[in-house]
């Protein structure tokens, strides 16, 4: 076998000794009179360093510019929600044995992916995480403890929906300011809809049953009346086809808005928005 | 795809020889600035690189010998002597990354005094803000006019020249990064600041 | 696309809404983004360059959409710690300051994109961010690589305008690193010399924290079955 490394070095060499001396003819040609008096032993010099400055090209401008933020303060009205990503049990306590208060499936019957509210978190004793959650069961208010490691990741909402029901109105807050206002029917007598606190659970849209308007949210929730209900009884904030009964006491307990504006606020009220429903008096 | 210039498998050795030797065989009797491929941006070019190199070599020159001081007069104790210990020895080792790559370009550094600033910790401190910060300025500037050889090899010594600057701050009770986004100074900026500190015999 | 400008603009740090806007206009994600590259590709020169990703050749938008999902990731779990991890005061603090500058990278990023900018990922820490000691870890590896994702990348653009803004970010995603490494009680430096790492790296890493969860699906094209 050919040994081929003598051959290469020469090569490089060569190439190295004129590269160096095609730079000597840059330094000797391209930067005039050597500073004054130092000149090192091994033909290096001393830098003079604003002279050497001078002769070097500003940096190129940034294609864009960070402004410095403020350090992050959180603010106060924020909730949270995570989807339930296997199915489990939410226990009256964050311990392993605590009484089942129910059952959670990952699927609301719409078929959407089941969210929980979350209140908080806590470990028990084995240094377990477990959530606290809005249920979206019967009887209304019910809250529970779920295991962290059922659900999926966080989210935040910095929203708020607030309806009255004795002045027949939405309303829906970004901390202190209102972002959107309208009428709403709401449950007739026999069908109230239930007070109390409850949270965005999925949006449905493009279906054709004009009774429902152009978009249904569903909620957390449910009606103490219609427990027979078919797809358990939920409540929904939805459009209309009969505007003219808002604002009013008209529906089975879900809350109905005008077609714009369930529209407006679909745009505005993103998923897992907690909803209190208020008596109003 | 776009096409990629940098050799992912080189050295960072390698890649700097190439920056400032030029890459490929250069044919005997050729001038600079014809037949040496220009596998970078626009205006750069290994001759420039040398150039912000050496100046670069400088502030390493500065650094070293500031902690190597500091280590010896400022009765360093602590977090603050190992944190002039571990830098110092990083600067060192830029130092000698860069002489032996500029080989005979490289210039040596004019005199320098560092005053007080070396016999006395909180003095030593402070000052070692200010360099380090204004290290990471000027390497940021100057990043922006290498070829992707060189740029690869400086951006590897400034992410450290940046660790040394927030560690530093920190153990002086100062935010480690106060910015989103970090100063490009020029080099002019960068020897006006460095004047400032009077560490450099005018 | 057509969007109406509102509360959903810009960043939402704490809740990701342009989702819902996107079910409420019937338009899903996979339309957007297509939508978004027809746009871009017939994009004229002589807009300004932060509108709508003008000027940035495809390989610089590949690189600084990888950087801005990393971005969101990094900065969604520094919001998460501090609202969840009970994180004593110099974690406190030094969350409140980098994830400030996460999420300003991300805003900057998003904005030099325009319409090829990627909407923030679906994130799901499991536990990490509860527990201060827990989420060090993650938040040390994710910065320390990022800070050699930079150099990678920095060598890699097109643009040297863009190099100049990528360059005075990954010194402060260094500074980022020691901060961290000192809290978390080891050496801020790594060595004299930080080397590179690659996207391929990066996404490693993510994939093995799992971090990076499926959107939920909370719409659905159903008639309702509420009670009315």
């Amino acid at each position: 076998m050919r040994n081929r490394r003598p051959v290469i070095a020469a090569v490089l060499t060569a190439a190295t000794m004129v590269s160096a001396a095609a730079l000597a003819v840059v330094a000797l040609h391209g930067r005039g009179a050597p500073a004054a008096g130092d000149s090192a032993p091994g033909g290096t010099r001393m830098a003079h360093l604003s002279a050497d400055a001078a002769a070097l090209a500003p940096p190129a401008k940034p294609a864009f510019t960070v402004a410095t933020p403020r350090p992050l303060r959180l603010s106060s009205r924020v909730s949270m929600w995570a989807p339930v990503i296997l199915p489990t049990v939410a226990r009256a306590r964050p311990r392993a044995h605590a009484h089942i208060v129910a059952r959670i499936s990952t699927r609301t019957p719409e078929g959407t992916t089941n969210i929980l509210l979350a209140l908080g978190v806590r470990r028990d004793a084995m240094h377990r995480l477990w959530v606290h959650v809005r249920l979206p069961i019967l009887p209304t208010n019910t809250t529970g403890w779920v295991r962290r490691t059922a659900l999926g990741g966080y989210r935040f909402v910095r929203t708020r929906l607030v309806v009255d029901l004795h002045a027949l109105e939405a309303t829906l807050y970004q901390g202190r300011k209102a972002l959107f206002h309208a009428p709403v029917g709401v449950g007739a007598i026999g069908t109230a809809t239930p007070v109390g606190r409850f949270y965005i659970r999925d949006r449905l849209t493009r279906y054709a049953s004009p009774f429902y308007g152009p978009i249904a949210f569903g909620t957390s929730a449910r009606s103490p009346v219609l427990t027979d209900w078919p797809a358990g009884g939920y409540i929904g904030i939805h459009g209309t086809n009969e505007p003219k009964l808002i604002p009013g006491r008209i529906s089975h307990g879900c809350i109905r808005l005008r077609n714009a504006d369930i529209r407006r606020l679909a745009t505005l009220m993103p998923i897992g928005t907690p909803v209190a429903i208020e008596s109003g008096r | 795809m776009h096409p990629h210039p940098a050799a992912p498998k080189t050295t960072r050795a390698n890649m700097l020889r190439r920056a400032i030797v030029g890459s490929g065989a250069v044919a005997a009797g050729a001038v600079v600035g014809a037949g040496i491929p220009d596998e970078s941006f626009s205006d750069p070019s290994p001759a420039q690189d040398a150039r912000i190199l050496n100046f670069a070599l400088q502030l390493e020159y500065l650094q070293a010998r500031f902690y190597a001081e500091a280590l010896r007069s400022a009765g360093l104790t602590g977090e603050l002597h190992e944190f002039a210990r571990v830098a110092g020895a990083h600067e060192r080792a830029h130092v000698a990354f860069l002489e032996k790559h500029l080989g005979r370009r490289a210039k040596t550094a004019p005199p320098l005094r560092f005053g007080e600033a070396i016999r006395d910790p909180h003095r030593f401190a402070a000052a070692a803000v200010t360099l380090e910060d204004l290290a990471v300025a000027a390497y940021n500037g100057q990043g922006t006019n290498l070829t992707r050889p060189a740029l690869a090899a400086a951006v590897e010594i400034l992410s450290v020249e940046a660790r040394h600057a927030a560690w530093v701050r920190d153990l002086v009770g100062k935010l480690p990064a106060t910015r989103a986004q970090d100063p490009l100074w020029s080099a002019t900026k960068a020897t006006h600041k460095l004047m400032q500190t009077g560490f450099v015999e005018a | 696309m057509n969007e109406r400008p509102s509360i959903l603009d810009g960043l939402d740090p704490e809740g990701r809404v342009r989702e819902s806007l996107l079910e409420t206009l019937g338009i899903g994600r996979t339309e957007l983004l297509l939508a978004a590259l027809a746009g871009a590709a017939t994009w004229t020169a002589g807009h300004a360059s932060h509108a709508a990703g003008a000027g940035l050749t495809e390989n610089d938008t590949r690189i600084l959409r990888f950087d801005l999902q990393l971005e969101y990731l990094q900065a969604t779990m520094y919001t998460q710690a501090l609202r969840l991890g009970h994180l004593r005061p110099a974690v406190r603090d030094a969350a409140r300051v980098v994830g400030a500058h996460e999420w300003a990278h991300a805003h900057a990023l998003k904005t030099i994109l325009g319409r090829r900018a990627v909407p923030p990922g679906f994130f799901d820490y499991h536990g990490v961010t509860e527990d201060e000691h827990a989420f060090l870890r993650p938040a040390v590896a994710f910065e320390d690589l990022t800070a050699a994702l930079l150099k990678y990348q920095a060598i890699r653009l097109d643009s040297r305008a863009v190099l100049a803004a990528a360059i005075s970010l990954h010194s402060v995603e260094a500074r980022h690193a020691a901060w961290l490494r000192r809290i978390a009680g080891v050496l801020p430096t790594l060595t004299a010399f930080d080397r590179p790492a690659s996207q391929a790296k990066m996404r490693d890493l993510i994939l093995s924290t799992h971090f990076v969860a499926e959107d939920p699906t909370t719409g659905a094209r159903r008639a309702p079955g509420f009670t009315g």
